[in-house]
């Protein structure tokens, strides 16, 4: 990997395909993307515009079939997939629509997990991610204890346990009510103002982008727009 | 690993807690069998070897020639410890009312101390001032009811001399009371073995010289040492040298035993391979589950290594406590089964030892397949695309194989086979592994039972169509009334004279002690098989012999023996056949054969008795005929054949019934974690109004039909794994031959089809317990 610049996304030319012949469906087609870093930014688009393909391409869970992609400071193109896997171990972390947390551990133990199966993270932060999602008092509650808003924060509180640079989200209120939809939206917002961490947000709902600094839409794999909101909306007000 | 992989692995095994225990059962089986059986038969082993080296016992027993002059060619010779020289005979007795050809072996010592040393268990040793004094060995004083002060009647050739039991002594050469290598299994009532100063011993054998030469080894004496003595004696005109290996009693015993050896690896084996299927299954299930967790996790940076490490953790966690148990509770069983065995056999020494080898080779192996069986779906885990954490259900679309496509056709099958039929092909491996789990069930299940019915089938061929005659009696030289005699017996139907000699064969130098029996040509009282299985009868000459003799001294039909008798030159004879016995390695010819062979009459007769006899009239009326010398009852035969084979029965009905507990085991784990895998379906259609007992059908197709392809594989497997462990058994004493019935095959092949349905219980209870709405939303989320 070669170090360039620390945080932001660059992306030239980056196209992916899944499949062969007949069968081949092309998800990114020559995309040039850059988001600047501590930016919070949501990518938007309908079912099958390539958007959480573009999320992946970006979080190293995937590779580009050609491109350059440049994430954190990383050229991550063409990377080996172990090399990947150090670089989101030291670089980004991803809130998923399911929420996917261990539901044989606590919302306290589901964050330090991953500090122990990364090696990165001091467990003692563990309370203080959980206060900084509002869940101080539910740190010995199981998944299957909390509401599902509750563990979208937990999942939160989780893909900030390695302090990453970048944190990806898909869809993070997808799964959710409107209420609890608008709490996680602020949660990342203000979790991008207050550690400068960048966040980009996917999502299909035009209503959630408002919150974003910067709205990138897309169709069939390709950028379609690119805009800078100059006045982001507070996700404590937002309204779908 | 750190607190909080630890708390979850241990959170989803309390969670699994019937598939861990029965696998953790299965585990703690295999090492127990292990630690039990192999440390059981070194015990054995060294419980023999303390008697034998704590009464110097004879490594080489020497018969033929001038005995003194044979111990005295190796008296200087290296690495010979002892030397001792005896009269041993088979002499005819009377101890009550019972004729028998007992044995007279003489003392060397006084004190019976030297070699083959006697240990006095009841009474006293012969006092020299008393010259009529003998002592008798354990069993003979048991079958007998002696004890000190009976008397019993020796015939020395001229007439018969009365002795006086002293005391009851045990003796390493008769732990097992046994004549010959041929004759290991008797009739009680027709031995017994009377140990006298070396005086009177000659005086009742009617020789006036020792005729067997013992020769203890020392410790340190090399093989070379040992083919230099026996060359040395070979020299000195010894007839036969019998190596403590072929010691009649020491044979017996070691053949007893010896197949704990094969079954201490074999079947352990077979229990920790289940509880690697059934680990593995476990494992790979939960690894299904937790694709989007670990999509997740290793999104999040998770080292590989470590979600490796996680997952082979829990097969590491169960196997070390299973191991540890089956360790412990091996060590029990281990000092329970060496004390039962040394009880039942009454071995003077027993060597109870927990060999810190044994338990370390246990414990490994328990652990090593609770790792290995982990390792697999922890690297397919740990090799999960990131990218699967995008999958909110974890499932997955399932591959579209031939038979799902054209099952698509088949509407006039209900949806329900449809559907079975195609979970079949939906997880190859899984259904593969539950195969897998019913062959092995099937495997231990038809070893045990073939080994059962096998060597029942091999008393039944022994006693049926084998040995004929319901009674052998043998009679003084020029008893030529007795025949009549006999045939007036009342329940006594057919009478033939036989011919019945102890002989040694020899080829290229190489002797075999055996027996040679003479029957009339179309006898009714020997039935003989040729080693493909067909009857044949006698051959007017030359002589038939038990197919084990051709491996043994390398001959082949056609070839001429060497047959030496016991008296008298030895006598070139034609082999005209070779035949299939269950029990030893004899030959057989027409009487007229064998008296060419001896030079002596016959002193024989084989008796059939009518239906309704009275045995135990017939026994002593016959043993009151003057001239009657000895009387066999076949029967005594059989069932002292069946109680040496006790030990054997306990054995594989042991393993009989843990084979159906561990086919049970691994089919409730394959199908409990296959029905796991539909909990989604199965909620989703139980909240479409489904009924229960509708969807426990559908699951229990699909889960017997993969039992039912398993059946046949299994039944191949198993009859092989039983012909397997026979084939440790034979050699020229026993010639098991595999035995399954249709009947037996059908019961296995029911057996582990019941199995799975009966685990289709629990399954259908969970069934019952699955939350719809909770699995639905969780699903939906």
């Amino acid at each position: 990997m070669t170090k360039h610049t620390r945080g932001g996304v660059r992306l030239r030319g980056v196209s992916k395909t899944y499949g062969e012949g007949a069968a081949a469906v092309p998800a990114l087609r020559g995309v040039d993307l850059d988001i600047r870093a501590g930016e919070f930014a949501a990518i938007l688009g309908p079912s099958g515009s390539g958007k959480t393909t573009l999320l992946n391409v970006i979080g190293g869970i995937e590779s580009a079939d050609c491109g350059t992609a440049v994430v954190a400071g990383h050229d991550i193109s063409g990377c080996r997939p172990r090399d990947l896997g150090e670089f989101r171990r030291l670089h980004v972390g991803f809130v998923f629509q399911f929420f996917n947390l261990i539901s044989t551990l606590t919302a306290y133990e589901n964050v330090q997990v991953v500090m122990e199966l990364t090696g990165r993270g001091d467990s003692r932060r563990v309370p203080d991610l959980l206060a900084a999602v509002g869940l101080s008092d539910r740190d010995a509650h199981f998944p299957a204890q909390l509401s599902g808003g509750e563990q979208q924060r937990v999942s939160i509180a989780r893909a900030l346990a390695t302090d990453p640079d970048l944190l990806l989200a898909d869809e993070p209120a997808g799964a959710l009510d409107v209420a609890t939809g608008r709490r996680v939206l602020e949660l990342l917002q203000q979790t991008s103002r207050a550690t400068g961490c960048g966040v980009i947000m996917v999502t299909h709902n035009e209503a959630t982008a408002e919150v974003a600094d910067h709205v990138v839409r897309m169709r069939d794999g390709a950028i379609v727009s690119t805009d800078r909101n100059s006045s982001p909306a507070d996700a404590a007000t937002l309204r779908w | 690993m750190t607190t909080a992989l630890h708390k979850k692995a241990l959170r989803d095994l309390r969670r699994r807690l019937p598939q861990v225990a029965a696998i953790g059962a299965t585990v703690m089986l295999g090492v127990l069998l292990f630690v039990a059986s192999y440390d059981s038969f070194r015990n054995v082993q060294a419980s023999y070897d303390r008697t034998y080296d704590r009464t110097h016992f004879a490594d080489l027993t020497v018969t033929g020639g001038d005995s003194d002059t044979i111990a005295a060619a190796v008296h200087d010779a290296a690495g010979v410890e002892r030397i001792a020289t005896r009269t041993q005979a088979d002499r005819p007795m009377a101890i009550g009312a019972t004729k028998l050809v007992g044995r007279v072996v003489g003392m060397p010592t006084a004190n019976g101390r030297g070699i083959n040393e006697i240990d006095l268990i009841a009474g006293r040793l012969p006092d020299p001032a008393r010259p009529d004094e003998v002592v008798v060995e354990r069993h003979t004083a048991d079958t007998f009811d002696l004890a000190a002060g009976k008397q019993i009647r020796v015939f020395d050739d001229t007439a018969w001399r009365d002795v006086t039991v002293s005391g009851v002594v045990q003796s390493p050469e008769y732990l097992w009371p046994a004549r010959n290598r041929q004759d290991l299994l008797g009739d009680p009532h027709a031995f017994a073995v009377v140990f006298a100063p070396e005086s009177l011993a000659r005086t009742l054998s009617a020789r006036t010289t020792p005729n067997q030469a013992l020769v203890e080894m020392a410790g340190s004496a090399t093989q070379s040492d040992r083919d230099r003595v026996t060359s040395l004696l070979r020299s000195a005109g010894a007839m036969n040298i019998e190596d403590r290996g072929d010691q009649p009693s020491n044979a017996a015993l070691r053949q007893n035993f010896n197949g704990f050896r094969v079954m201490a690896v074999g079947f352990p084996a077979m229990f920790l391979s289940a509880a690697a299927i059934a680990e593995y299954l476990l494992l790979t299930r939960l690894i299904y589950t937790e694709r989007p967790i670990i999509g997740t996790l290793l999104a999040l940076g998770a080292r590989r290594h470590a979600v490796v490490r996680h997952y082979v953790w829990y097969g590491g966690v169960v196997a070390t406590v299973a191991a540890l148990a089956g360790v412990l509770i091996g060590g029990v069983a281990t000092s329970l089964y060496t004390k039962a065995y040394a009880s039942l056999l009454k071995l003077p020494d027993t060597v109870i030892v927990h060999r810190i080898p044994t338990a370390a080779i246990g414990f490994a192996l328990g652990l090593a397949t609770g790792v290995i069986a982990g390792l697999i779906p922890a690297i397919a885990a740990a090799r999960i695309a990131p990218a699967e954490a995008m999958r909110g259900d974890g499932v997955r679309p399932i591959r579209i194989g031939p038979v799902t496509r054209a099952s698509a056709r088949w509407t006039l099958i209900p949806v329900v086979f449809r559907m079975a039929l195609r979970s079949l092909t939906r997880s190859r491996r899984r259904t593969v592994a539950t195969m897998v789990g019913g062959v092995l069930a099937l495997v231990l299940i038809l070893a045990s039972t073939s080994m059962l019915t096998s060597v029942r089938a091999m008393v039944d061929t022994e006693f049926d169509q084998v040995q004929r005659q319901d009674a052998t009696v043998l009679v003084a030289p020029g008893a030529n009334d007795v025949d009549a005699q006999l045939q007036s017996l009342p329940g006594v139907a057919v009478v033939e004279p036989a011919a019945i000699a102890r002989v040694t064969v020899v080829v290229n130098g190489h002797p075999y002690p055996t027996s040679l029996t003479g029957l009339e040509p179309a006898t009714v009282m020997h039935g003989f098989r040729n080693p493909d299985g067909a009857s044949r009868s006698l051959p007017a000459g030359g002589v038939l012999a038990g197919a084990a003799l051709a491996n043994k001294l390398g001959v082949r039909v056609g070839d001429d023996l060497t047959v030496v008798p016991s008296t008298g030159p030895a006598r070139s004879i034609h082999l005209a056949g070779l035949v299939d016995e269950p029990l030893g390695t004899a030959l057989y010819s027409t009487n007229a054969t064998a008296r060419s062979i001896t030079n002596a009459e016959s002193n024989g007769y084989l008796l059939r008795f009518g239906n309704g006899a009275d045995r135990d009239r017939v026994r002593a009326t016959a043993s009151g005929f003057s001239g009657v010398v000895a009387y066999t009852d076949n029967r005594a035969v059989e069932n002292q054949l069946r109680s040496y084979l006790v030990i054997f029965w306990v054995f594989a009905g042991a393993t009989l019934v843990l084979g159906a507990l561990l086919a049970f085991t691994v089919i409730y784990v394959t199908m409990t974690i296959n029905l796991a895998e539909r909990t989604g379906e199965l909620a989703t259609l139980r909240a479409t109004g489904a009924p229960i007992r509708r969807l426990t059908a559908t699951v229990a197709i699909e889960n017997i039909a993969v039992t039912l392809l398993a059946v046949p594989i299994g039944l191949a497997a198993g009859v092989g794994a039983g012909w397997l462990f026979l084939r440790s058994f034979n050699n020229d004493l026993f010639s098991l031959h595999l035995s399954v019935g249709a009947s037996a095959l059908t019961l296995a092949a029911i057996a582990v089809t019941a199995a799975a349905a009966v685990s289709q219980l629990p399954a259908a209870r969970l069934i019952k317990r699955i939350d719809v709405a909770k699995v639905v939303r969780e699903r939906s989320q």
